[in-house]
């Protein structure tokens, strides 16, 4: 079994009669790509805190890389919060230096890594610029690499792709797997399904504080039925008969909007064995006219939808 | 350890880059130059002033010009003290009594204080020219000699054509342009303006009022008429009104059989007030001028330290306000503790208030030195007794317990708030609390071991001020140890409660807590 680097046990945070964090417990392997989701409000941000010890649990413990106090271990720890914010008036070089300084680094190296990193990606000739003179996302890359720049063994980043163009979101996901390579440990929240998608070799889904899900993306996919969607005349309720298929639905959504008269839209789901092809195979052998046989793996965006879809949206109106 | 030492360096730092800053270093050494060029500037710009005066009463012409003249000798007078301590060999303010026995001075309190016979007594010993002669072996040598002053009111003759025994009105109607600024009167030396007139008309002995009299009513034409356009500068008149009444006394001595000379001798007779010390040593008692400095020194110290505190609390608090609503309070509280972000702070600005408080210091001496005159002699002088005195390690210690304490409240409030306008409304009672020390400055000094003063020093948030404006005057043991216990408890529970809502305070967002949610805060074991 691998190394972990965090680990929380039946972690509890409670404001008054608010459950923030219900009874997460969660384990960390050393030099993965984890990733924090939920929706709004679920209480990514106050379990980050709470690992950090910004904030203290209610109940529960909480070991992160061999120690019980993130404190004591601050300085092999780097930490971007949700909400970005920098010191207006000092240099761009000057706050990576200082934060690095925090951290442990003395300064002359300190300085070195920050140009050093103002380099590699891309911000060496605002080095000298002052943060107030940047723009949002320039400001944010800087405070990326400020909390990163003394190496932590254990990175945890709170939606560090919210703000950023498409090009920069890349360019930050390029210096994740940097330091994935670098055997550093990353932890990043978000709603954006396609980033943890692209990078997280494992997610924690949580939802009004609860764990909904714990596991690799495939795992996570693995989840959810997967769907064959089908357009039709014929009567296909023979194909509920079929090993491995799990329901026959008329997909009413779509229907309407979609298929003319005669015809319908058809779900199936299948179970994660059943290969499509047996479903099509079916149709052929008892003369179902198909106009439309559609088979698509379930994103992590459906898994997220059908695990917390009602929550998050009973949330936002809340 | 380590960490603080940062936190405080960059905080310093980003205090120092401000303008702010530099505009409070610099507005003090600034005003203080700005008020002494003004002033000498001002005193040797006042002009000669020019009046006519008509005497139809032919009783008090002589009068008013000895009383002009007089002012002109008491300008003489004024001047050549001042030249003389600035020039005289050694000065020693520790053996110069306070009480001015020495002549010169003497002298001059007399003239201010409208005594009669003192400028008798100058112009009696030779004036001027004697003065000099007398003084030259205590000067220094190769100095500038003395530059007589010019007179401030010169009489003119008034206008040709103007008839001096027409009635006071036609006079006036004649004169009016002349004294509206209209028109300028012609003198040997040219055209003047016209800054006063002084009619004394036939009936002027009208105005004289004994006692029992009932004073004239308002706007009665009796006595001597003062005419001019400017009545802020009340030289002249006080003058002619003062040579005046030493006439009619002369002749009311006169007609009462009162020998005049017997009331001149009388009127200078004086007796010594000698302050002395009971807590000074044996034979040391006399008061001297540096030790009324001693006396008025807290409060210097008093002040300084209210402009430093102020400005250094306020600046903590914008600053926490903006490191809050700009979120770079969370990265830090994942780099260090909350306990070390705020001793870091409180240590950083603490250095920046030193910082202009040297400067300020440094600035004085500068100008001492640079502008080597009697005032800015005796100004060194005051900095060398203050600097000297035993006041020195209290100032310090109330300083820096002042800091403490406030900063750790302006902290906690600051911590609280999301904006600087939320923070300036919490921010105003906290004023109030320095201002009450304040306002008492200079009745505590007057004052220091008042039963109201010293209930008041028990307050913490009085203590330093009160205490350090009482410390000259040996406030009794069980108040100096009594309050600064009590001052330091109250420091460490001020850290600790605003180390307590820091840590609470900084991550909240919304509207400031109410009370009731505070209490519940610091009573919660997170």
């Amino acid at each position: 079994m691998t190394e972990s680097v965090l680990d929380l046990d039946r972690v509890v945070k409670t404001y008054g009669d608010f459950k923030a964090i219900d009874n997460i417990s969660l384990s960390i392997p050393k030099g993965s790509i984890y990733g924090f989701l939920g929706p709004n409000g679920a209480g990514k941000t106050t379990t980050i805190r709470t690992i950090l010890e910004i904030i203290k649990p209610s109940s529960g413990n909480i070991t992160i890389l061999g120690s019980d106090s993130a404190l004591d271990v601050r300085d092999r720890i780097g930490y971007l919060p949700e909400e970005k914010g920098l010191y207006k008036t000092m240099t761009a070089w000057s706050v990576i230096q200082y934060f690095a300084m925090l951290k442990g680094l003395d300064r002359s190296s300190a300085k070195n890594r920050a140009w050093a990193m103002l380099e590699k990606y891309g911000l060496k000739d605002f080095g000298n610029a002052r943060i107030e003179s940047l723009s949002k996302g320039m400001g944010q890359k800087v405070q990326v690499l400020a909390a990163v720049a003394h190496e932590p063994e254990l990175v945890i980043l709170d939606e560090p792709f919210s703000g950023l163009d498409p090009v920069n979101q890349t360019v930050l996901e390029e210096l994740i797997r940097d330091m994935a390579r670098n055997g550093q440990t990353i932890v990043f929240s978000t709603h954006v399904m396609q980033h943890a998608e692209r990078l997280c070799d494992q997610i924690l889904l949580i939802a009004r504080g609860r764990k909904v899900f714990d596991g690799t993306v495939a795992e996570a996919c693995a989840t959810i039925p997967r769907r064959v969607l089908l357009e039709t005349a014929a009567d296909i309720s023979s194909i509920i008969q079929l090993p491995g298929v799990v329901s026959v639905d008329r997909d009413t959504e779509s229907s309407s909007e979609r298929a003319d008269g005669d015809t319908g839209l058809w779900l199936i789901e299948i179970e994660e064995k059943v290969n499509p092809q047996d479903v099509l195979r079916h149709c052929f052998d008892h003369q179902i006219a198909l106009s439309r046989f559609e088979f698509s793996e379930p994103s992590l965006h459906d898994v997220f939808m059908h695990l917390v879809g009602e929550q998050a949206r009973e949330h936002s109106f809340r | 350890m380590r960490v603080i030492a940062l936190i405080a360096w960059r905080e310093y730092l980003d205090n120092v880059r401000t303008k702010a800053f530099w505009l409070t270093i610099l507005i003090i050494p600034l005003i203080l130059l700005g008020m002494y060029f003004l002033q000498s500037a001002l005193s040797r710009a006042t002009p000669v002033r020019h009046f006519i005066a008509i005497d139809q009463s032919g009783r008090y012409e002589e009068a008013v010009s000895i009383a002009v003249e007089r002012e002109h000798q008491r300008l003489i007078l004024t001047d050549f003290v001042e030249y003389l301590i600035e020039n005289r060999r050694e000065t020693n303010l520790e053996a110069s009594p306070a009480n001015a026995t020495n002549a010169a001075n003497q002298l001059i309190d007399d003239v201010d204080a409208n005594e009669v016979a003192a400028l008798d007594e100058w112009l009696d010993s030779g004036g001027l020219n004697f003065a000099l002669a007398m003084a030259t072996p205590y000067l220094k040598e190769n100095i500038q000699p003395f530059e007589q002053p010019d007179p401030p009111f010169v009489a003119v003759e008034p206008p040709a054509e103007l008839d001096l025994d027409a009635s006071p009105e036609r006079i006036i109607e004649a004169l009016r342009p002349y004294l509206s600024g209209e028109q300028t009167i012609q003198t040997e030396s040219g055209s003047v303006d016209l800054f006063a007139l002084i009619l004394i008309p036939e009936t002027v002995d009208d105005g004289i009022i004994r006692p029992g009299d009932l004073p004239a009513a308002a706007g009665s034409a009796a006595g001597v008429q003062y005419w001019a356009r400017n009545l802020t500068d009340v030289r002249l008149p006080d003058a002619v009104q003062a040579g005046i009444n030493a006439e009619i006394r002369e002749k009311e001595y006169q007609q009462r059989g009162v020998d005049t000379q017997t009331v001149r001798d009388v009127q200078r007779t004086r007796m010594t007030l000698n302050p002395l010390d009971p807590t000074a040593a044996a034979g040391e008692e006399a008061v001297s001028l540096a030790d009324t400095f001693r006396q008025f020194a807290p409060i210097a110290f008093v002040y300084l330290m209210f402009v430093s505190l102020t400005q250094n609390v306020q600046y903590l608090l914008s600053n926490t306000v903006e490191e809050k609503s700009n979120r770079i309070i969370e990265v830090l509280l994942a780099s260090v503790t909350s306990n070390e972000l705020m001793m870091g702070k409180l240590l950083g600005i603490g250095l920046a208030g030193l910082t202009t408080i040297g400067t300020w210091l440094l600035s004085f001496f500068v100008f001492i030195v640079m502008y080597d005159s009697a005032q800015t002699d005796l100004i060194g002088e005051v900095l060398e007794v203050i600097l000297g005195s035993d006041l020195i390690p209290w100032f310090v210690f109330y300083y820096f317990s002042g800091y403490a304490l406030y900063s750790g409240l302006f902290l906690a409030v600051g911590s609280l708030c999301n904006t600087l306008k939320e923070a300036q409304a919490m921010m105003t009672p906290m004023i109030v609390f320095q201002i009450v020390p304040l306002a008492m400055m200079a009745f505590v000094v007057m004052d220091p071991n008042n039963g109201l003063v010293r209930a008041l020093s028990w307050f913490p948030l009085f203590t330093p001020y009160l205490m350090m404006n009482r410390a000259a005057a040996n406030p009794p043991v069980v108040d100096v140890v009594g309050t600064t216990a009590l001052l330091l408890v109250s420091i460490v529970l001020m850290l600790w409660l605003s180390g307590k809502i820091f840590r609470l305070g900084v991550l909240r967002t919304g509207q400031p807590p109410r009370v009731r949610e505070l209490w519940r805060l610091l009573t919660a074991t997170a």
